[in-house]
């Protein structure tokens, strides 16, 4: 699995966990009361002495409404509670406000506070409050513009933070995953070779197998796109081995790269840089075998005697960039004439090739053969080399900032799926 | 302790590192799927060096287009789409004007006749490499044999691109029928391989069947009832004289086959109500008994290198394929899918047997390889049967038979992969087909 596909899927898994945890516990915190519009208004607190202090202060107690002085203690120990709606009427707080400050200097004449309270405590009859305010309430006081603003900030804001930041990006990444996958791929190959009209050029023929190839082509190409290239550059780094220092003539390759060469000089010359400071560290005595098998193993072999001994320089071609390369040779590598022996003959060829990704035909060469003489062997090297210059007299589909890495192919030539059956 | 294993554990790495390794080189892939297409090839027609050889020229360059596009591997692009002209033998090759039309090769050839003989001139372009492959090559014969230079012209070409040899220059040997079903009437007759130059090699006074080509194409053994029984014939093509193999008093001999140095000849000889197989010298002799069962033996026929032998029996209750030592010995069956294996055949390259298969109704022809592995059918028809290889091992020909009153019995050929199955041309009737060895 690719590096694109777990971070789409930890992402997606993240974010459906979130709305998953938010639909069973976010209703406990945040759970909607079935709340009217309900209209909150200032109120000050004022101690049970103040308040005493205003009773006594207060001409008479009798025939004011007794239901808004019950409430409005009540309202003050607990301003979330249903009882506290119904006392809409401003004017009894707004009043006491004021007047508690000027009144902290009366608690002498406010002798007798007692009998007043009892005709407070007196009115059992709030049946009537309850009745008339649920009415009242919503439709009077509150246009709907002031509805907002008057929510408390809690029911509204809390929710709002936990499903604004999160389930916004959720269903973006889902849809990421599906659409983007194919869209994201293409640039890379588009972008590279500039010139992609690859076939217009080839009048008739190839047209028939061409159909059928380009189908797969796409389907392969887009598979291959969708894997994030598995390479690592780590390997390049060669700590160990000094001893392949003598290496640094190989960019002599005639094609001068533009950047790559540069780099290619570049890693060439840093190479032997780290071979100096290594003398160094052979101190350890004893155990020379298993440094050696240390820096071989970390090195990735030191001098990494491939094939040709001249390790390609740059970013590595991805597995994208090969899938590519290997269903635009195939399409042209027509094994129909080739006898049963052939058909058994494997062979592997190598090919310099040219900055415009074009092959150079007089470097195509049979490196190895297998499964069959060599009369068989040299029939199924044609039939290789005549894939490789057909489909690449346009330019492989090969980037072009990664030149140091195919200005030599080697290219097995397997027919092992093509034999009669 | 630590730094042993780690050393362990690094060498073990370096040991499963190679593939990883492999990558610090060139740019490898490996390339497992291609294309089975036609390849094609451009064929201007043959330049006439001489007043009086261009009919010739179109006439040569016609067979070599016929032979190479029957082949079902090539295919010729038309000459409207040329853009290159040749006015003579020697005109360069402008390699951009074939690639730009796809042709993968360029035959260019010229003609001349003079003194009494044709010369044919040609050479083979690999069109995208740029260059020639093999050398020019000149052939010289009597203008008469045109088609002969023709088919040598296409062989090389055929041999120079598929890397085996060709099988044009041959010549099929078979039982031309004439007249009404119940009442056919039967000939020996010998043609090119295309159904060219048709002669026949015996009149329809008798019933004749399954001639044979010796292995120089020079004789043919077949079987005849001109003595009421069948008894073995052997014919010379070239003078047409024929003569019967000696016999043993109350047998029947039939289905004979020619050892690959032609010097012997093996057959089926059926006494006293068994059939088992014999081999005798061509020059008569004592014959030697190879098998000695009370089965039936019979359809045999020699492996290239002459050591062996595949030959039909119904040994197991049922017609099967069966191998043995050229010499006899004990038999080693080969066939084991359902139905009934006969007319077995062992490919001119040794690889493969060829073989009448009859299923369910419906006959094949097949090949396997020689110990029965691989088996595949590559055709299905009400009649199908006596199948025969091409010089090359890479075609098969064989005789299909229509049902009813109607039906007739003709030739057909197949590739070997299955493909290319075409009825061949023959004049009427056509049965009981023997190829030929490439003509000298």
């Amino acid at each position: 699995m690719d590096r694109a596909e777990k971070i789409g899927i930890y992402a997606s898994g993240g974010l459906h966990a979130a709305v998953i945890l938010w639909a069973i516990v976010g209703d406990m915190w945040f759970a909607r009361t079935p709340t009217e519009p309900v209209q909150m208004t200032q109120v000050s607190v004022i101690s049970d002495a103040e308040f005493q202090a205003m009773q006594a202060a207060a001409p008479s107690a009798g025939g004011t409404p007794d239901a808004v002085q019950q409430t409005a203690p009540e309202a003050m120990d607990a301003p979330s509670q249903d009882d506290a709606p119904p006392e809409v009427t401003p004017e009894p707080p707004q009043p006491s406000a004021p007047e508690p400050q000027p009144a902290a200097p009366e608690p002498e004449p406010a002798p007798e506070p007692q009998p007043d309270m009892s005709d407070l405590t007196d009115p059992p009859e709030p049946a009537e409050v309850v009745e008339v305010p649920p009415e009242m309430m919503p439709p009077v006081i509150e246009p709907q513009d002031t509805q907002t603003p008057e929510f408390s900030p809690r029911p509204v804001a809390k929710p709002a933070r936990r499903v604004a930041p999160e389930p916004a990006p959720t269903p973006e990444p889902d849809t990421q995953v599906a659409a983007i996958a194919e869209p994201e791929a293409r640039p890379e190959e588009s972008v590279e070779p500039p010139p992609e009209p690859e076939e217009t050029p080839e009048p008739t023929a190839p047209e028939e197998a061409g159909t059928e190839i380009e189908t797969e082509a796409s389907e392969e190409v887009a598979e291959a796109k969708t894997s994030a290239p598995p390479a690592s550059p780590r390997p390049r780094t060669k700590p160990a081995r000094p001893a392949p220092a003598p290496e640094p003539a190989k960019p002599a390759p005639p094609a001068p790269d533009r950047d790559d060469s540069r780099e290619q000089t570049q890693t060439a010359s840093d190479a032997p840089k780290p071979a100096a400071p290594t003398p160094a560290p052979p101190a350890p005595e004893v155990s020379s075998a298993v440094d050696d098998a240390l820096a071989q193993a970390l090195g990735g072999g030191g001098d990494a005697s491939g094939g040709t001994g001249a390790a390609p320089s740059g970013p590595p071609i991805t597995r994208g960039e090969k899938e590519a390369l290997i269903v635009d040779v195939k399409r042209c590598w027509n094994v129909g004439a080739l006898s049963s022996e052939a058909l058994r003959t494997t062979v592997t060829l190598a090919v310099d090739m040219n900055q415009n990704a074009t092959p150079i035909v007089s470097s195509i060469r049979m490196i190895d053969s297998s499964g069959g003489s060599q009369a068989a062997a040299n029939q199924a090297f044609e039939a290789g080399r005549r894939a490789i210059v057909r489909c690449g007299s346009d330019g492989f589909p090969l980037p072009a900032e990664k030149y140091g890495q195919w200005q030599t192919i080697e290219i097995v030539f397997n027919p092992e799926n093509m034999r009669m059956r | 302790m630590l730094r042993m294993l780690m050393a362990m554990t690094a060498a073990m790495s370096f040991m499963a590192a190679p593939a990883a390794m492999a990558q610090d080189g060139p740019l490898r892939i490996e390339i497992t799927d291609g294309v089975i297409e036609p390849l094609p090839y451009a064929l201007p027609t043959f330049v006439a060096e001489t007043g009086d050889a261009s009919q010739m020229a179109q006439d040569i360059a016609s067979v070599v287009r016929s032979d190479l596009n029957g082949t079902g591997l090539f295919r010729e692009i038309p000459a409207s789409a040329h853009i290159q002209r040749f006015s003579s033998f020697g005109t360069s090759v402008n390699y951009s004007d074939w690639t730009a039309i796809n042709a993968q090769a360029l035959i260019v050839g010229a003609v001349s006749v003079s003194g009494g003989q044709a010369v044919v001139k040609f050479r083979l372009y690999d069109v995208f490499s740029g260059q020639e492959m093999g050398e020019g090559q000149q052939l010289v014969a009597n203008p008469q044999s045109w088609r002969r230079l023709a088919h040598k012209v296409a062989d090389t070409i055929y041999s120079r691109i598929t890397g085996e040899g060709g099988y044009f220059d041959s010549r099929v040997a078979f039982v031309n029928e004439t007249g009404p079903k119940d009442a056919r009437q039967k000939r020996i007759a010998i043609m090119d391989y295309d159904g060219a130059n048709v002669n026949y090699l015996t009149d329809s006074s008798t019933i004749v069947l399954a001639p044979r080509f010796s292995p120089d194409g020079n004789r043919v053994l077949y079987t005849t009832f001109e003595t009421g029984f069948p008894r073995i014939k052997m014919l010379n093509v070239s003078n047409v004289t024929s003569q019967l193999l000696p016999e043993t008093p109350g047998t029947m001999t039939f289905a004979p086959r020619f050892s690959p140095d032609g010097q012997s000849i093996l057959y089926s000889m059926e006494q006293g109500g068994n059939t088992d197989l014999y081999k005798m010298g061509i020059n008569g002799g004592n014959p030697q008994r190879l098998t000695n069962s009370p089965a039936i033996e019979t359809g045999p026929s020699f492996s290239p290198d002459g050591s062996k032998i595949v030959f039909e029996s119904d040994r197991s209750g049922t017609q099967q394929l069966y191998i043995m030592g050229a010499n006899g010995g004990e038999p080693t069956r080969i066939s084991f899918g359902e139905g009934r294996y006969s007319t077995p055949v062992w490919s001119p390259r040794g690889d493969m047997i060829a073989f009448t298969k009859q299923h369910a109704g419906r006959f094949h022809i097949g090949v396997m390889r020689t110990d029965g592995s691989e088996e595949r059918l590559l055709t299905a028809s009400f009649l199908d049967e006596g199948p025969t290889w091409s010089p090359n091992g890479r075609v098969i020909m064989f005789t299909r038979e229509t049902p009813g009153a109607q039906g007739g019995a003709s030739l057909w050929s197949v590739d070997i992969s299955g493909r290319n199955l075409k009825q061949v041309n023959t004049p009427g009737a056509a049965s009981d087909v023997s190829w030929s060895p490439l003509l000298p």
